[in-house]
């Protein structure tokens, strides 16, 4: 490159460096507002999870509030069935991970190192694609097929296993790529030193993917516990999820917006404590595999 | 024996360096198919049967007495060219572009946006992770918290959004958020308030992943800001937007909940999405046979455009060495 030419790029990248910077103020600004609008909502809601009944309703609402009433968090369980709520929820989050992380590790193994024999990456798509269907497509035939065994519609089980429609996808195409990660190697050559399958898996592939089986737990976790149509659905007396109760907070005509917003934030905790501690594993989770997070 | 194993080992360095990815392990023909064997039954059990029990359902006159006491005959097609000719179903798509393009498109758009300034112009790590995580806590709400939430913000008469514009000096008089014509709007509001991190987090995640070699390259050769956002940037990042595109495209398919929650579809069905169509006749009419045609056209349109899509992640993964 000669002289010219060199000095005529770097003015021309002075003047549109200074552009830029206006630019940049332009775009900062749009972050701003978009945190803004983030935040507002979140902030109301918090706000209004300490106002007393009276000031919830009011016709000019407040942005802060007049009189902090903090025994609203205690208030909500005065009736038990929302604390059961919470406790049916956890119930069948925890159980659905469970069973979507063994089934899911099952065949995400089998995907990761036999893809051929373990019928190939059609299945596999296939076994992806299910959790892009709408579920509305199948809910009705869902409630009879579930009416129609021994446990009925009304069932920690019946939701437990329901919502593996949308986890063990999940889970399946998650571990297939954790396991992949893992490198066949050392399993080989534990192979060759003698050790039996089952030994090599447990011994020597399992603890290459226990951090990712840890992230996949925690977002099948966090799908489960937010689920709202399904359960919608299926919901009686005897279970009812905390997705449920919240739209049914009501004193008569009147909503009983404090209380709702109370139960939400502590209904919130547990999702946004795994998201902070996940963080770094939940773009691969979401993006099913295709961006290393 | 052990001797000569070494010593053909040595003649072939490669072998151990080497990622063998097509070579399978030696093992018994069952073992993989016994593996896959439990997951894929599963889900074979509870998607199969209630997709032809849909389709087989589609086809007849079927309702909520006809349901119970078994009594329903074969009608053919009349229930899908019910619902193709209907006025219901065809504002219905019309809303449904409408939610794909504001909804949808500009969610990933924004996120896109979002996630490209918060990388290039914040230059502290905690602020950055501060905002992340501020700006995903939507995401981990359940809908019916946000529909619920949303709703009371933006209650006509006494909402905190119209009591927050009117302080502001924005607007002059409340504005009636779930009226014809704009409720759907408020959906859209609401949606894009919770969904707008899934493309902000991907694509952030993309950029902080592509290789810092290039942007040395591209400074020392005297590149702009813009132009390397425009040819470096936005191309390697093509892959990534794309996915998040495919991810909100086929969630636009499944959206129902908040329509449930926030509008029911309404004023006067002015905020109905085909897929809120299939849930109401299904779910809370018992009109089943209607409900039917239109999950099965749904399930068709959806089938199409994930087939597409998963072709399109195939081609990525190959290239990324996943599949």
């Amino acid at each position: 490159m000669n002289h010219a030419t060199g000095a005529m790029t770097a003015g021309g990248t002075e003047r549109t460096q200074d552009a830029w910077r206006h630019v940049r103020y332009l775009f900062l600004a749009f972050l701003g507002l978009w945190i803004v609008f983030t935040v507002f909502p979140l902030y109301f809601m918090t706000i209004t999870a300490f106002k007393s009944a009276a000031e919830a309703n009011l016709t000019v609402p407040t942005f802060w509030p007049q009189e902090w009433q903090p025994r609203n968090f205690i208030g909500v369980f005065d009736e038990r069935t929302n604390f059961n709520a919470l406790v049916d929820s956890f119930v069948i989050a925890s159980a659905n991970t469970a069973l979507s992380l063994f089934l899911g590790s099952l065949a995400g193994y089998a995907f990761a190192r036999f893809p051929r024999q373990a019928g190939g990456e059609n299945l596999a798509f296939w076994i992806l694609s299910n959790r892009m269907f709408p579920p509305v497509a199948i809910l009705v035939p869902m409630f009879f097929l579930f009416d129609n065994t021994p446990w009925g519609t009304d069932s920690h089980l019946s939701l437990i296993i329901l919502y593996l429609v949308f986890n063990l996808p999940l889970a399946t195409w998650l571990m297939m790529v954790f396991f992949r990660d893992a490198p066949v190697e050392i399993e080989e050559a534990a192979y060759l030193d003698g050790w039996t399958p089952l030994r090599a898996f447990f011994k020597v592939t399992l603890p290459l993917v226990i951090p990712g089986m840890i992230s996949v737990a925690m977002l099948c976790w966090i799908f489960a516990w937010n689920e709202y149509l399904f359960a919608n659905l299926f919901v009686g007396t005897a279970v009812r999820t905390y997705t449920i109760v919240i739209p049914t907070f009501t004193h008569g005509s009147q909503t009983l917006w404090n209380f709702q917003m109370a139960f939400s934030l502590l209904a919130l905790i547990p999702p946004v404590t795994l998201f902070i501690l996940l963080r770094r594993y939940m773009v691969r989770g979401l993006s099913l595999g295709v961006v290393k997070g | 024996m052990a001797p000569m194993r070494r010593e053909s080992d040595t003649d072939h360095p490669e072998w151990f360096q080497k990622k063998r990815k097509s070579r399978p392990l030696i093992v018994a023909r069952w073992v993989p198919i016994a593996l896959v064997g439990l997951p894929v039954a599963t889900l074979l059990a509870i998607v199969i049967y209630p997709t032809v029990w849909m389709f087989y359902h589609s086809l007849r006159d079927t309702n909520i007495q006809g349901l119970f006491m078994g009594t329903h005959s074969h009608i053919g097609f009349s229930n899908y060219a019910d619902v193709l000719g209907s006025e219901r179903f065809q504002d219905s798509l019309l809303h449904l572009a409408q939610y794909l393009t504001f909804g949808a498109c500009l969610q990933v758009i924004i996120g896109t946006v979002l996630a490209l300034t918060l990388y290039e112009f914040v230059k502290s790590n905690a602020i950055r992770t501060v905002v992340l995580i501020m700006l995903v806590i939507p995401m981990m709400l359940p809908p019916s918290i946000v529909g619920v939430l949303w709703r009371f913000l933006l209650t006509p008469s006494n909402g905190a959004v119209n009591q927050a514009l009117l302080n502001l000096g924005l607007i002059e008089q409340h504005i009636e958020w779930f009226n014809a014509g704009i409720s759907l709007w408020s959906i859209i509001i609401a949606d894009s308030w919770n969904w707008v991190a899934l493309p902000l987090l991907i694509v952030y995640s993309g950029r902080v992943s592509l290789p810092p070699a290039v942007y040395e390259a591209a400074r020392v050769d005297g590149a702009s800001q813009w132009k390397v956002m425009r040819r470096i940037t936005l191309p390697m990042l093509k892959e990534v937007i794309a996915i998040a595109f495919i991810l909100r495209f086929t969630d636009a398919f499944k959206f129902v909940d908040l329509v449930y929650i926030m509008t029911s579809g309404g004023p006067a069905q002015s905020s109905e999405l085909p897929t809120y169509i299939a849930f109401q006749r299904g779910i809370r009419e018992f009109a089943v046979g209607e409900a039917a045609a239109y999950a099965i056209i749904i399930f068709i349109i959806s089938a199409v455009i994930i087939t597409l899509f998963l072709k399109y992640m195939k081609g990525v993964m190959r290239a990324r060495g996943f599949a």
